[in-house]
């Protein structure tokens, strides 16, 4: 049986030499998550794409170079990274185009986005399946994500009542779609 | 937060939703660059989200909506069919294939009563469709309901009545308002009786 081993393991083994297989194999692991968190953070696909670019290139960076000293801290470098790099793409930095020259060879292949497909109908009928504030909330909210205390003010409930409204309807929806 | 404790499904959307507080963000951020299982879990909320935003531009669910909900909609460019009606009156509408959603805006005085339900009836007066404790949204004066667009598209030439309905805490029940709407169906196709 193959154990697989930990992302903590990994990056000691890239700090303790030329490793190409633990880089590919963190990078394989990292940047499904990276993107996710660009896709939060800039709702968009290409920019959570240059996103995990460039944060993979960064963290490869520090890793070679040894400056993680503990390698059970890596998620939370990694995200430090994310942060400040969400912020330089915001302020235009151009940072990117070095750091890809440089290291851009060593990058795996881009990683496919993996978004589940959805059938729409069936979907249109779990919505439907809803009591009627549930369907309110779930469509407003999801639709205009800045809404929260407008979704609240329209029903003329706290917020945290249109939170436990909300919940319950993702529940019943997931269990509606079929989630695991 | 733990690899072995994974997030609730209805918490994640509250962090694609962003609203939650910066400490709660940044532990799911950090749980979120360490499992799997999570992140799986997180994508399939996001193909949700994207499918009710599919679903709302498309205009195929009956639901109660809000002005605000509406100009999110209009601003997104989509086409929006309105009848404002007052109770006790009638309007004649229609629906054509440019419209993306169909709005009736009910006026009706909803300050009281412990549930609201919004039906639908036939020319027969046989109730056809019932939205059950509808959202009452405070101090506007009106209902503001989205008719099913692929419903209204396929409909022919027919009338509906719909009724506001106020049940009190002893379930005693009270018509708030009484709207009849006169379709007249303007797209070609097996509904079109002329």
């Amino acid at each position: 049986m193959q154990v697989e081993v930990n992302d903590a393991e990994l990056v000691r083994r890239i700090g303790s030499g030329d490793d190409r297989e633990a880089e590919a194999e963190l990078f394989r692991r990292m940047a499904p998550r990276i993107r996710l968190y660009g896709l939060r953070h800039l709702r968009n696909e290409a920019a959570a794409e240059d996103l995990m670019q460039q944060v993979l290139v960064t963290t490869l960076e520090a890793l070679r170079a040894r400056r993680l000293r503990e390698p059970d801290k890596f998620a939370a470098f990694v995200l430090g990274t994310c942060r400040m790099t969400v912020l330089e793409l915001r302020r235009g930095a151009q940072r990117k185009e070095r750091l890809l020259q440089r290291f851009g060879p060593d990058l795996p292949v881009s990683v496919p986005p993996s978004m589940p497909q959805l059938d729409q109908e069936h979907l249109t009928r779990c919505l439907q399946n809803l009591k009627e504030r549930e369907r309110s909330v779930i469509v407003m909210s999801f639709y205009d994500e800045q809404a929260g205390a407008d979704v609240a003010k329209f029903l003329g409930m706290s917020e945290a009542n249109v939170r436990v409204i909300r919940h319950r309807a993702v529940h019943q929806l997931r269990e509606c779609m079929g989630a695991a | 937060m733990s690899t072995e404790s994974h997030i609730d499904a209805a918490v994640l959307a509250d962090y694609w939703l962003g609203i939650l507080s910066d400490p709660e963000g940044e532990a799911i951020e950090e749980h979120l660059l360490e499992c799997d299982a999570c992140g799986a879990r997180l994508r399939e909320i996001i193909a949700v989200a994207e499918g009710i935003r599919n679903v709302a531009r498309g205009g195929a669910l009956r639901m109660v909506v809000s002005d605000a909900f509406l100009e999110c909609l209009s601003g997104d460019g989509a086409r929006i069919r309105q009848y404002t009606v007052p109770a006790g009156a009638g309007v004649q509408c229609t629906v054509t294939a440019g419209d993306d959603l169909l709005i009736g805006r009910l006026a009706a005085d909803i300050s009281g009563g412990k549930r609201v339900d919004l039906c639908f009836y036939d020319e027969r007066g046989v109730e056809q469709v019932r939205l059950m404790d509808i959202p009452v949204p405070l101090g506007q004066g009106s209902i503001i309901y989205q008719e099913s667009i692929t419903f209204a598209k396929a409909a022919p030439d027919s009338m509906m009545t719909a009724r506001l309905l106020s049940f009190d805490e002893a379930g005693g029940e009270s018509v708030l308002g009484e709207y009849t709407f006169h379709h007249t169906r303007s797209l070609p196709g097996p509904g079109l009786q002329r």
